[in-house]
C-alpha cells in the first residue's frame, strides 16, 4: 500500500497560530502508514507548491494528504496544480484546517488542535482504505441525429455540418421549416418564414454532410453519450443508426381555443394561425379586426407566456391598418409583452399607427358577441374602469405554444424528463441546452416558447454543445461529470453480493444503474458513462453489494470510528 | 466548551454543494463554533446511508447532521429528495429504539449561508447538550 505524504499549509501564521502544527507533525510522523509530514508557510506560494511536488516525485507519486484551507479557496487550484504534475485526483485529499477548523475555534486551541488531528486522521483513514474505480474510455461517434427540422434545428444540423459532423435530419412532416411554414410575415422583420429559412434550407440540400430524411420518425433509441443506436421508420422502412449526439429540435403544438371566446360557434372568430394563413393567401376582409391576447395562457392550467402572440398580434394589427384602408385594429390584452430593444421599438411603432390597446382583467375577460357571425366585443377596460364595446367583423385569439403530445413518449426513450407544461427539461438553469442525459441536446420550442430568431440561437448553441463533445473523440467515464476535475470514482457493483432487488435502479437519477440477465438470476450493472457518482445507490443497497471505491463502507467506517478517538 | 466537558460528539456529513458552502463562509466570516463537530464531506446528501448513521451512534456519537441542498435543487438531479425521505424514516426508527429522532438532524436547503450554517450547528449544539451521552467509545476489534 503506497503511503501517505502529509502537507501541513501554515497559511502565514493563520493556521498556526491557533493550531500547534508542530504537535500535528511529530503525531502524524509517528503513524506507520505516513511517509513524512512537511510543514510548508504556504501552499500558495508556487515554491511552496514545487517544494511539495518534488518532495512527492522523491517518494514517488503515491497518496497525498493536504491540510490547509477550505476547497472554495485557493486549495483546489494546488490539488489541480498535484493533478497536472502528475498525481492522481483520487489519491489527493484536503483538509479544511483554516475556515473549518483555525478561524472558528481561535478560543480554543487545545480544542482545534484535537479536532484538526482528528479530521487529518479521518482522511487518512480514507486515504489508506480506498479502493480505485475502474474507468472505461468509449469512441465517440462522430455522427449526429437533429430530430425535428424547424428553424432550431435547420440551423443545428447547419452548424454541426459545417464543423464537419455527418448529420442526420429526421423531419416527420414531408417538408422542413416547422412553424415557420404557416407564417407569412416573420416579426420584426418582415421577412416570409420561408425566407427566413431559406438560407438555411438552401445549406441543408447543398451540404453533403448533411442527409434529410423526411416523413421519418424515431422508433428507437438505445445506447448512452457517444454511442446511440437509434432506429428510425421512413417511408423507405427502418434504418439504424450511430450517432454520438442527439439534438432534440422536435417544436411545439398551437392550443386549438375550442369553445373559448366562441371559437368553432362564431364565424369570424379564428386563431392567430388562420390568420397568418388567410395573409399569405391575400387579405382577410374586414373594417375592424380585435385581437385577444392570453387566450389559454397564463391561467391555471398553463401559467407561462408563450413569447411569440403579442409580438405577432402587433404585426397582424399593424398589416391590417397599412393594407386595409380606414380599418381599425384594436389588442385586447392583459399585458404587452415586448421586451429587448427591438420588440419594445416595435410596440411603439405599432401605437403611432394607430393601433388601440384596451387592457382587460384576467378575472373580466372580454365578451364576444353575435349570432353566428361576430358583431361585437364587449370590454371592461381595466384602465378606465369602463366597459366597452367595439363593433367588429373579426377576432382574433392569440393562443399559446403547448408541447407536442409526442414529446411524453420521445422523452421517455431518451430518458430526459419533461416539465409540468410536457416541454423538455434542460438540466440546471446554466446548463440551457443540456438534459439530464448526456449527449442530448434540447432547443427551440420543444424546450419552452420561443420566437424564431430565438429558436435559431439555441439550435446553434445546441450544435455548438454538441461538437465540443464529439470533439473530444475518446472520453472517459471520469470526465463525464458537469463540474470538471471534479468526479473521482463511479459506483461499481459486486455482481457475487447483489440480488437483483433493483432498489439502485429505482434510485439512480441518471438511468445509469440496470438490472442484467446472469445465469438464471438478474444483478444490477453501472453503465459508467452516466454515473455521476452522487452516491444514492450505494446507500439504497440492502447488502452493500453496490459501493463507491473511493468511498468505500470500510473506509468511512473508519472515518467515523476515528472522528471522536482520543488523540495524544 | 471543549467536546469532554459534555460529550457532545456531533458527526456532520456536509454536501459539499451546499452544507461546506455554509461551512466555509462561517469560517471566513470567523464565527466562533464549538470544537465538537467534525465533517464528513460528501459528494451528494444521497451517499449517506441510514446505515453509517446508526453505525456512529454505535460508536458514541451524540448527534449526526445531515447538510445537503434544498429538495428540487440537488445538484445530482433529484439524489437528495430519495435521501431525505430514507433518512426521515430512520427518525422514526431512532424514535421507536429509543435513540431518539432528534439526535438526527437533517439540514436540507437551510446551511447554504454563513449565519444558517451557524445557527443550525449552534441550535444542534444545544440540544444536544441537554441529552444524555451515548455511552462511553469502546474500539470494536476487527
Amino acid at each position: 500500500m503506497p503511503k501517505v505524504t502529509v502537507f501541513l499549509c501554515d497559511c502565514f501564521g493563520e493556521i498556526g497560530k491557533v493550531i500547534d502544527l508542530e504537535s500535528i507533525r511529530k503525531r502524524f510522523n509517528a503513524d506507520p502508514a505516513v511517509d513524512g509530514v512537511t510543514i510548508t508557510e504556504s501552499l500558495c506560494l508556487a515554491s511552496d507548491v514545487e517544494r511539495a511536488l518534488s518532495a512527492i516525485h522523491d517518494r514517488g507519486i503515491g497518496k497525498v494528504l493536504i491540510g490547509a484551507c477550505s476547497p472554495y479557496g485557493r486549495m483546489e487550484f494546488v490539488r489541480l496544480g498535484l493533478v497536472k504534475k502528475g498525481a492522481e485526483l483520487r489519491h489527493v485529499r484536503t483538509v479544511d484546517l483554516r475556515e473549518g477548523c483555525a478561524w472558528i475555534h481561535r478560543k480554543d486551541p487545545e480544542g482545534a488542535f484535537r479536532k484538526a488531528a482528528s479530521q487529518l486522521d479521518m482522511e487518512l483513514a480514507l486515504l489508506q482504505n480506498m479502493q480505485d474505480s475502474k474507468d472505461i474510455t468509449v469512441r465517440l461517434q462522430q455522427e449526429t441525429l437533429v430530430i425535428g427540422a424547424g428553424p432550431a434545428g435547420l440551423s443545428a444540423a447547419c452548424g454541426l455540418a459545417r464543423l464537419g459532423f455527418r448529420v442526420h435530419l429526421v423531419e416527420r412532416g414531408s417538408a422542413p421549416g416547422g412553424l415557420l411554414n404557416i407564417i407569412s410575415q416573420a416579426y420584426p422583420g418582415g421577412e416570409s418564414g420561408s425566407e427566413k429559412i431559406g438560407l438555411r434550407l438552401e445549406e441543408v440540400s447543398r451540404n453533403h454532410h448533411i442527409s434529410f430524411y423526411g416523413k421519418t420518425r424515431v422508433v428507437s433509441v438505445k445506447g448512452q453519450a457517444g454511442d446511440f443506436k437509434v432506429t428510425l421508420a421512413g417511408p423507405e422502412g427502418k434504418t439504424g443508426l450511430r450517432v454520438g449526439a442527439i439534438v432534440l429540435a422536435t417544436g411545439a403544438r398551437i392550443l386549438f381555443p375550442q369553445g373559448l371566446h366562441g371559437y368553432g360557434k362564431l364565424k369570424n372568430v379564428i386563431t392567430q394561425m388562420e390568420m397568418e394563413r388567410q395573409f399569405s393567401t391575400g387579405k382577410p376582409a374586414c373594417r375592424t379586426a380585435v385581437f385577444i391576447q392570453c387566450v389559454g395562457a397564463r391561467n391555471i392550467d398553463r401559467p407561462y407566456c408563450s413569447t411569440i402572440c403579442c409580438p405577432l398580434s402587433l404585426k397582424n394589427a399593424m398589416r391590417i391598418i397599412d393594407e386595409i384602408p380606414g380599418a381599425k385594429a384594436y389588442v385586447l390584452h392583459r399585458d404587452i409583452m415586448t421586451p429587448g430593444s427591438i420588440l419594445e421599438a416595435y410596440y411603439r411603432k405599432a401605437l403611432e399607427k394607430g393601433v388601440q390597446f384596451i387592457r382587460f382583467d384576467a378575472a373580466r375577460p372580454p365578451g364576444v358577441l353575435g349570432e353566428g357571425q361576430v358583431g361585437e366585443v364587449q370590454v371592461f377596460d381595466a384602465i378606465s374602469g369602463v366597459t366597452r364595446t367595439i363593433e367588429t367583423d373579426l377576432v382574433v385569439l392569440s393562443t399559446p405554444l403547448i408541447a407536442d403530445p409526442e414529446s411524453a413518449a420521445l422523452a421517455r426513450m431518451l430518458e430526459i424528463p419533461v416539465d409540468k407544461y410536457g416541454f423538455f427539461a434542460e438540466v440546471y438553469p446554466n446548463h440551457p441546452v443540456e438534459t439530464l442525459n448526456d449527449g442530448i441536446f434540447i432547443c427551440g420550442t420543444a424546450r419552452w416558447p420561443v420566437s424564431s430568431d430565438q429558436a435559431i440561437a439555441q439550435g446553434e448553441a445546441a450544435a455548438m454543445k454538441a461538437a465540443s463533445f464529439l470533439g473530444k473523440k475518446m472520453v472517459s467515464a471520469l470526465a463525464m461529470s458537469r463540474m470538471p476535475d471534479q468526479k473521482v470514482g463511479h459506483a461499481s457493483v459486486n455482481s457475487d453480493a447483489c440480488t437483483g432487488c433493483g432498489n439502485c435502479m429505482a434510485v439512480c437519477p441518471y438511468g445509469a444503474c440496470r438490472l442484467q440477465r446472469m445465469g438464471n438470476r438478474s444483478v444490477s450493472r453501472v453503465i459508467k458513462i452516466r454515473c455521476k457518482a452522487c452516491g444514492n445507490c450505494v446507500s439504497v443497497c440492502p447488502n452493500g453489494a453496490m459501493q463507491m471505491p473511493e468511498l468505500n463502507d470500510r473506509a468511512v467506517c473508519q472515518m467515523i470510528r476515528r472522528a471522536f478517538r482520543e488523540v495524544r | 466548551m471543549s467536546a469532554d466537558s459534555n460529550n457532545v460528539k456531533i458527526l456532520v456529513f456536509a454536501c459539499r454543494w451546499c452544507g461546506l458552502f455554509g461551512a466555509d463562509a462561517a469560517g471566513r466570516q470567523r464565527i466562533e463554533l464549538p470544537v465538537s463537530f467534525r465533517v464528513i464531506p460528501v459528494e451528494c446528501a444521497g451517499y449517506v446511508e441510514p446505515d453509517l448513521v446508526i453505525r456512529a451512534f454505535a460508536s458514541g456519537v451524540t448527534g449526526v447532521a445531515v447538510l445537503g441542498c434544498h429538495v428540487g435543487g440537488c445538484r445530482f438531479n433529484d439524489a437528495n429528495h430519495p435521501a431525505l425521505k430514507r433518512l426521515e424514516l430512520l427518525k422514526t426508527l431512532l424514535d421507536t429504539t429509543g435513540i431518539g429522532g432528534n439526535r438526527l438532524l437533517l439540514g436540507f436547503g437551510t446551511t447554504h449561508e454563513w449565519h444558517q450554517y451557524v445557527e443550525t450547528i449552534l441550535g444542534f449544539y444545544r440540544e444536544l447538550e441537554g441529552l444524555p451521552s451515548m455511552g462511553a467509545w469502546v474500539p470494536v476489534k476487527q
